[in-house]
């Protein structure tokens, strides 16, 4: 008795075998994952209005926009001249207090450029305060490419697009 | 069961109209012959053709549909392996589309193998009639990963920014899309731009910087709900997020003090931790695959060029890794660390390129005047990148087997691409 049983676990086994040598397939099942998105909309258009206004409220104003060269930024003589103009204005003006926002042209990487435009913005800045003008009166930003003065991959429009904004 | 059918019909027409290009394919590609799929009528034809776009965007495949075939196959006994050996063919794709109900489509497919003459993979996809380009997609990762003994990334998601110009105000969204750029959807509309979108390593969340308060900031969202905050709340400009790849942390750009530094934000205690102090730009940062190493661009030499900062060594030196070329920024690693992909100026020129670790030289892979934003797939097999075709913004694709393709363009600008990880 013990003999029959073991000569059917031999012939179990090499059935088994004998599946797995000729059945190579892969047999899969699988499901489609159901992903949710949600979408979300922001605006700051209130925002904008109301700092028009603030703009409008100050009699005087210390408005310019200077260049640079590109993935530069240091201050040109031009620029320099007319940061002479906005140190005159803000001497007389002593409740005069700027913002001044660094930008680049589309070239090279948005983040780069990002970074670009505050050490335009800074250059600026540092030059006011080397003239006597203090840390307290100058707010520095940078919007690197993403607001550019003019549309157009040429190097007349990049070169607008290499600036510091005065306000 | 009529209607179901019509309205399945009609919502896939739509997405076939838009057409895949591929520019080039890679010089070695396996050989297949896809069937159009049988069942569920016009539907399987649909199927069909998004497997073969899914195929040849891989650029290993070489692909024959039913077009191009001497006879359709009904009876899969038949298949006379001979023929599409003789067609150079090294496997078929046979499938079939069944519509259960109103809720739930299978797909079954095999492939053989032509020279073995054998099935060598029987599979069955589940899904939902209103999603069956996923469907599809799944299909496709199936076959490339028999074939290939790689995953695929059909079945993945693209994220990009999108800037529309709508009458006199401009519109900036985040946008989802699967890999071949269809199914797109909206994840944030903003009259703000929207740069550096990234991906959590689970896929659930999404980093990206928004200007809309009026200075860069770093937004962490969650897909499937739409809730979103800022990632850390202070008075100073933050950007250039990327998350840990075990999802803890996030390295970002802070201006604290005016100047562009990477520092590491714990995510569950917002503890800051400070990388770089460079009198130069430091930014761009992104992790290796095992978390231990960051990769940024830095100023420090003069032009913009690539490091590596080692997190395990304590106050370790920054590693510079590029040489050649007077600029190399926006750099990530390859999902299997063995080297990293990044912008690279040759002339006056921005190209996608790659450097291997073990070699001393960036080797090109595109060849138009601004390219930017390399993402690469989870895969690791192909990158897609914003490039300036005739002043517009789209995204393109280059596999490292060499194929090239361009990804349907929607209305406005594309940029700023960034692949999920595998979601399948």
């Amino acid at each position: 008795m013990k003999k029959l049983v073991f000569n059917k676990n031999i012939v179990f086994f090499s059935f088994v075998l004998f599946v797995v040598s000729c059945s190579t397939t892969n047999v899969t099942e699988e499901a489609v994952y159901d992903s949710v998105v949600s979408s979300v909309e922001v605006s700051v258009q209130d925002n904008a209005v109301s700092a028009s206004e603030e703009y409008s409220s100050k009699p005087i104003m210390a408005n310019a926009v200077v260049y640079f060269d590109f993935d530069k930024y240091s201050l040109t003589s031009k620029s320099i001249q007319t940061l002479r103009s906005i140190v005159e204005v803000m001497n007389d003006n002593t409740d005069i207090e700027i913002s001044i926002s660094g930008h680049a042209d589309e070239r090279g990487t948005r983040e780069y450029n990002l970074a670009l435009g505050q050490r335009r913005g800074e250059a600026v800045r540092d030059y006011l305060m080397l003239n006597g003008i203090s840390k307290k009166r100058i707010s520095v930003k940078s919007f690197g490419e993403e607001y550019p003065l003019v549309k157009g991959s040429n190097e007349a429009s990049w070169a607008k697009n290499r600036r510091a904004e005065i306000n | 069961m009529k209607k179901i059918i019509l309205s399945l019909f009609l919502i896939s027409n739509l997405y076939a109209e838009l057409v895949l290009e591929i520019t080039e394919s890679s010089e070695n590609p396996y050989k297949i012959a896809v069937h159009d799929f049988e069942g569920a009528g016009n539907l399987s034809k649909i199927i069909s053709k998004v497997i073969k776009d899914d195929l040849l965007r891989t650029g290993e495949f070489n692909v024959l549909g039913s077009e191009d075939l001497l006879s359709s196959i009904n009876d899969i006994e038949k298949i006379n392996f001979k023929n599409y050996r003789l067609l150079g063919i090294d496997f078929i794709l046979l499938g079939t589309v069944k519509i259960e109900d109103k809720i739930n489509i299978t797909v079954s497919y095999d492939i053989y193998d032509a020279v073995k003459e054998k099935k060598v993979r029987s599979s069955k996809v589940y899904g939902i009639p209103n999603k069956t380009r996923q469907l599809a997609h799944y299909v496709s990762d199936g076959v490339y990963e028999e074939i290939t003994d790689l995953r695929g990334i059909a079945s993945t998601k693209i994220l990009y920014v999108n800037e529309i110009k709508a009458r006199s105000r401009q519109v900036f969204k985040l946008m989802l899309s699967d890999s071949d750029g269809m199914n797109e959807q909206t994840l944030l509309s903003s009259d703000s731009p929207i740069i550096s979108p990234t991906w959590s390593p689970d896929s659930q969340n999404v980093a990206y910087v928004s200007f809309e308060t009026g200075m860069a900031k770093v937004f962490i969202q969650n897909i499937a709900t739409g809730s979103r905050k800022i990632a850390l709340e202070n008075n100073y400009q933050i950007s250039s997020p990327s998350f840990s790849p075990d999802g803890k942390y996030l390295s970002l750009t802070l201006y604290q003090d005016g100047n562009a530094e990477i520092y590491i934000l714990d995510l569950s205690n917002k503890n800051l931790t400070r990388l770089t102090n460079h009198y130069s730009i430091d930014t761009e940062s992104s992790w290796s695959p095992d978390g231990k190493k960051i990769l940024f661009t830095s100023g420090r030499s003069g032009s913009p060029q690539l490091y590596e900062i080692d997190l395990l060594k304590f106050n370790s030196k920054p590693k510079r890794l590029t040489f050649d070329g007077n600029y190399n920024a926006k750099a990530s690693y390859l999902p299997n660390n063995e080297g990293i992909i990044f912008v690279h100026r040759t002339g006056s020129e921005f190209q996608i390129a790659l450097k291997y670790f073990n070699e001393n030289f960036s080797r090109p892979l595109t060849q138009s005047r601004l390219d930017e934003s390399p993402c690469i797939s989870p895969n690791g097999n192909v990158i897609v990148y914003a490039i300036k075709d005739d002043e517009q913004g789209l995204l393109a694709g280059v596999t490292l087997s060499g194929a090239k393709f361009k990804l349907p363009a929607s209305s406005g600008e594309v940029r700023e691409p960034a692949w999920s990880g595998f979601l399948r």
